[in-house]
């Protein structure tokens, strides 16, 4: 290690806090990546805290100011990068052997006095792309990032089992899914459903997934109204719901839903529609007349559905159709997502029950299907399917969970992982999501969250010691993130890039060719 | 004002000389129909014929037919096709054009800079402005719609019909059709009637900027599936169309083909004995005759092969009771004993080697070249000879014959060898 890259040394502590002492003219920040070189291997160390040290009592310090503000004078300290300088708290994250890049979480500490430099993109060759990986983010060394060293998670491991973003308003979230989403496409290794509750993923306003170069055979996108050329509407025929979309989903009472149940047993695939164009009063099987008008209310309002002055059933936002339309758009999306591809539904003119019905609905099918495959031996050959819904304490709420029965995301993230199904759960709140559920999810990336409760919940839930990262989460900017995973050997620390600037780079051009026509 | 839309009728398509008589009736009615019912114009958007070049008993009719149209003054706007489609204008389809019997609306205006100018052909007497693209195999042709300047086609006044050869998504009503689908937005909005071909039911929806998306079906059958459906009650025919400045009316006419009887076998968790004991049974039952009889037999077995379904006597005594064609679908009967297990790869040639090592642990051969990796190079072998492709100009029978000859080669074995 030359002089000049020496940025700190080892003056005490103990394992998990070490104290070095800042060399001058260096300028430490929280979350910067530190390296100890040692006999055959090296040690990662992170900064967590800083503090100032200095070789003059406090009381001495004190009235040296005091003479330079009352009096005016400029008193200086006699070599002040001697006396006075900064103390930075840092933690190991992993050991690295020099011989074969081997990654080991650390056990021992530093050696005493030891001088630690930055890190530097020659110290992560560890951190090579597999095949079929997808691509998170840089490292980041405090602020500074290390374009040379991209990180790549093992897409089957990565989404089979679960990941978790946790994120307030603001701090990138949209922008690290679409990152994702976008090295999704590459290939067809993973599939993955969108609930895109903002209209914001595919782009039909400005760039998008669209603009990927393998958009045309990997993306498909369904919206309701006025689907841009290519892309298909959104419509999904009555016929396609079965009582239990709505379980965990809505709040039926008993009775509401053993009506329900008759219905969907007397009339098999038409039950919906003719339990909502029954007279309350004429109901079979003598459900009461109240407990008709409740649930014809309540699919009213859930699924916009109303009754045109022909006497059919029409919907609000045109995604529920009655009639002859959207009778296989279910199959044909989990056909698309079983073909490895990338299918975001915009759910942005449906409210949210309606939203996740739609979801429950295909995610079922997709569920069952899976299960069938692996019943058969089929499912090796399969693509690992992830579900991405935002918000998700709406389905996988510790109140939801408790108030009602399972629903399929629930179902998903505690046994989808034996079926090469996972969930990619976008929330503000984690700490109302069950711990059960929160530990299922072994990838955590985690954004900027100013909410104390909030990052407990990620730290007490993440799969590394991150009990001395509070406030390195707090200070996370936009873009920021630290990566908690069973697939990393340490917590990263990341930028995720602009997905403009991704789009850029790598979107793809219109080449302007002659077409022959015939 | 008044105009027919015909689609899907494959001509060419039935091997059976029954079947071949009924396509050609149907064909012919459909045509008479139109003449009778004095319409101004006549669509056909693809596949009018089931290979671009079909056999000369076929073409013999076909060019009478549309004679006759032609003599009675209606224009036949078409479009080709997945099925008749040709790169270079090789289909009896341009011969009918070349001739002035039917016309193309495909008119490309320009086609430079990645886009596709499309132009209107004008039928003189109703003055309905008409375009659109012909269909291709495999769904080749969404390039063209994904190229297509639909401003320039969206905005044109007057009534408009755009013509067009592929699956509407948004029109589907059966899952696990695998035919190629495009979305609807893909085709220009705004036009007055969307005249469409290869979905083989009939179909008649509008949507927001689409109104009157049509099918009218085939009106015989284009695919053996299609003699199933007929079976079971499927109408099949053509659509009229009475218009002025906009639509008036859309209606479907029904051309009668022929009778039907339809005999469905259950083979799940079943043995071949029982299998063939009620086909004898469920045949027995039914009046064969001048009916076009469909044994449809699917499940999976549990034990033996699927060959020992015994079809062909079945066959014989059905001919026998004057049934006019038997059409057997043993497509979807497999045998757990002899089941395929299906297996992946980058290209046609690994996906080759991967199907034949995963299943050829199944048989028990004592030749060894018919097990093994040996087994697997013997069957990769045998597969690209029978997938040989016939020769210009060489004769069925003699290509039948060639290709008996290499495969028998590649086996080692002679015709004598029996």
């Amino acid at each position: 290690m030359d002089e000049f890259s020496i940025a700190g040394q080892v003056v005490g502590g103990k394992f998990g806090d070490i104290i070095i002492r800042q060399k001058s003219g260096n300028d430490l920040e929280i979350g910067d990546l530190m390296v100890s070189e040692e006999n055959g291997s090296f040690l990662i160390l992170q900064v967590f805290s800083l503090e100032y040290g200095s070789q003059i009592q406090d009381r001495m310090q004190q009235m040296m100011s005091g003479v330079n503000l009352e009096q005016g004078s400029d008193a200086q300290f006699y070599e002040p990068e001697f006396v006075n300088y900064v103390l930075a708290r840092i933690k190991p994250l992993a050991r690295v052997y020099n011989e074969n890049c081997e990654v080991k979480i650390p056990k021992s500490l530093p050696s005493f006095f030891n001088k630690l430099r930055l890190i530097t993109k020659d110290d992560l060759k560890f951190l090579q792309k597999e095949k079929d990986s997808i691509f998170v983010g840089y490292i980041r060394s405090g602020s500074k990032v290390i374009k040379e060293a991209e990180v790549w998670l093992p897409a089957e491991d990565v989404f089979s089992h679960h990941v978790l973003i946790p994120a307030t308003t603001g701090r990138g979230k949209s922008n690290l899914v679409k990152t994702i989403l976008w090295h999704v496409l590459d290939s067809n290794k993973v599939g993955a459903l969108v609930l895109d509750a903002h209209d914001e993923y595919f782009g039909r306003i400005g760039v998008g997934l669209k603009d990927h170069p393998r958009a045309k055979d990997n993306l498909v996108y369904y919206t309701p109204s006025n689907p841009p050329v290519g892309a298909n509407r959104l419509t999904i025929n009555l016929q396609s719901i079965r009582p239990e979309h709505f379980e965990g989903i809505v709040d039926f009472s008993d009775a509401q839903f053993q009506a329900i149940r008759t219905y969907h047993w007397k009339s098999k695939d038409g039950w919906l529609t003719t339990l909502m164009l029954t007279d309350p009063d004429s109901a079979t099987d003598q459900i009461a007349a109240s407990t008709m008008s409740v649930i014809q209310r309540k699919m009213r309002l859930i699924l916009g559905l109303t009754k045109d002055e022909e006497g059919h059933l029409v919907s609000k936002h045109e995604v529920f159709d009655s009639a002859t339309k959207g009778f296989t758009t279910v199959d044909d999306i989990v056909q698309d997502i079983e073909q490895g591809k990338v299918v975001i539904l915009d759910t942005s003119r449906l409210g949210d029950e309606a939203e996740l019905i739609v979801g429950n609905i295909i995610a079922s099918k997709l569920f069952e299907k899976y299960k069938a495959y692996k019943a058969v031996g089929e499912l090796a050959r399969k693509p690992v399917v992830t579900v991405i819904i935002e918000e998700a304490p709406r389905v996988i709420g510790v109140d939801v969970l408790t108030r009602n029965n399972d629903n399929i995301y629930a179902t998903i993230a505690k046994e989808g992982r034996k079926f090469k199904v996972g969930l990619m759960a976008i929330t503000q709140l984690s700490s109302v999501i069950p711990r059960t559920i929160l530990a299922n999810m072994n990838t955590k990336i985690i954004l900027g969250n100013e909410m104390k409760q909030e990052r407990e919940a990620i730290i007490a839930s993440a799969s590394q010691d991150l009990s001395e990262d509070d406030r390195n989460i707090a200070s996370l900017d936009k873009g920021e993130a630290i990566i908690s995973s069973i697939f990393v050997p340490f917590a990263m620390p990341v930028k995720i890039p602009l997905f403009e600037d991704i789009v850029k780079e790598k979107g793809s051009k219109v080449r302007p060719e002659k077409t022959k026509v015939f | 004002m008044l105009f027919a839309h015909l689609s899907d009728i494959h001509l060419g398509f039935q091997k059976h000389e029954a079947l071949q008589k009924i396509e050609q009736t149907v064909f012919e009615k459909a045509l008479d129909e139109c003449i009778s019912r004095k319409v101004d114009f006549i669509l056909i958007p693809g596949d009018l014929f089931h290979v671009n070049i079909p056999e000369m008993r076929v073409q013999k009719f076909a060019f009478a037919k549309f004679r006759q149209v032609h003599e009675a003054g209606i224009p036949v706007y078409v479009v080709y096709g997945s099925h008749d489609s040709s790169p270079v204008s090789n289909s009896v389809i341009d011969l009918l054009v070349a001739i002035g019997y039917i016309s193309k609306v495909t008119k490309v205006k320009d086609s430079e800079d990645g886009k596709i100018v499309l132009d209107f052909l004008v039928d003189p007497k109703t003055g309905a402005k008409i375009c659109g693209f012909s269909g291709l195999k495999v769904g080749k042709d969404r390039e063209y719609y994904e190229k297509l300047d639909r401003d320039s086609l969206e905005v044109e006044s007057g009534f408009k019909i755009f013509l067009f050869h592929g699956g509407i998504s948004d029109m589907k009503t059966e899952a696990g059709i695998e035919r190629d689908h495009m979305p609807l937005s893909l085709l220009p909005k705004n036009f007055d009637y969307y005249a469409g071909g290869h979905m083989h039911k009939w179909n008649h929806q509008s949507f927001d900027g689409y109104s009157n998306v049509v099918y009218p079906g085939t009106p015989f059958a284009g695919f053996h599936s299609d003699l199933e459906e007929n079976s079971k009650g499927q109408k099949r025919g053509f659509v009229l169309v009475e218009f002025e400045d906009k639509i008036k009316d859309v209606s479907f006419v029904e051309l009668e083909n022929t009778s039907y009887e339809i005999i469905e076998i259950d083979a799940n968790n079943r043995k071949a004995d029982s299998i063939n004991k009620e086909l004898l049974e469920k045949t027995q039952g039914i009046d064969p005759v001048n009916k076009v009889v469909i044994i449809k037999i699917d499940g999976e077995m549990t034990s033996g092969k699927t060959s020992d379904v015994d079809i062909s006597g079945i066959r014989e005594s059905l001919y026998q009771r004057e049934a006019s064609a038997v059409e057997i679908s043993k497509n979807r009967l497999t045998s757990l004993e002899y089941r395929i297990t299906e297996a992946k790869g980058e290209n046609k040639a690994e996906i080759e080697t991967n199907v034949f090592s995963e299943n050829i642990g199944q048989l028990q051969f004592k030749a060894k070249n018919l097990i093994g990796d040996l087994g697997v190079a013997l069957a990769k072998k045998l597969l690209s000879e029978l997938g040989q492709p016939a020769l210009e100009n060489e004769k069925k029978a003699d290509y039948a014959s060639r290709i008996r000859q290499d495969a028998l080669g590649v086996l080692g074995l002679k015709l004598d060898d029996s």
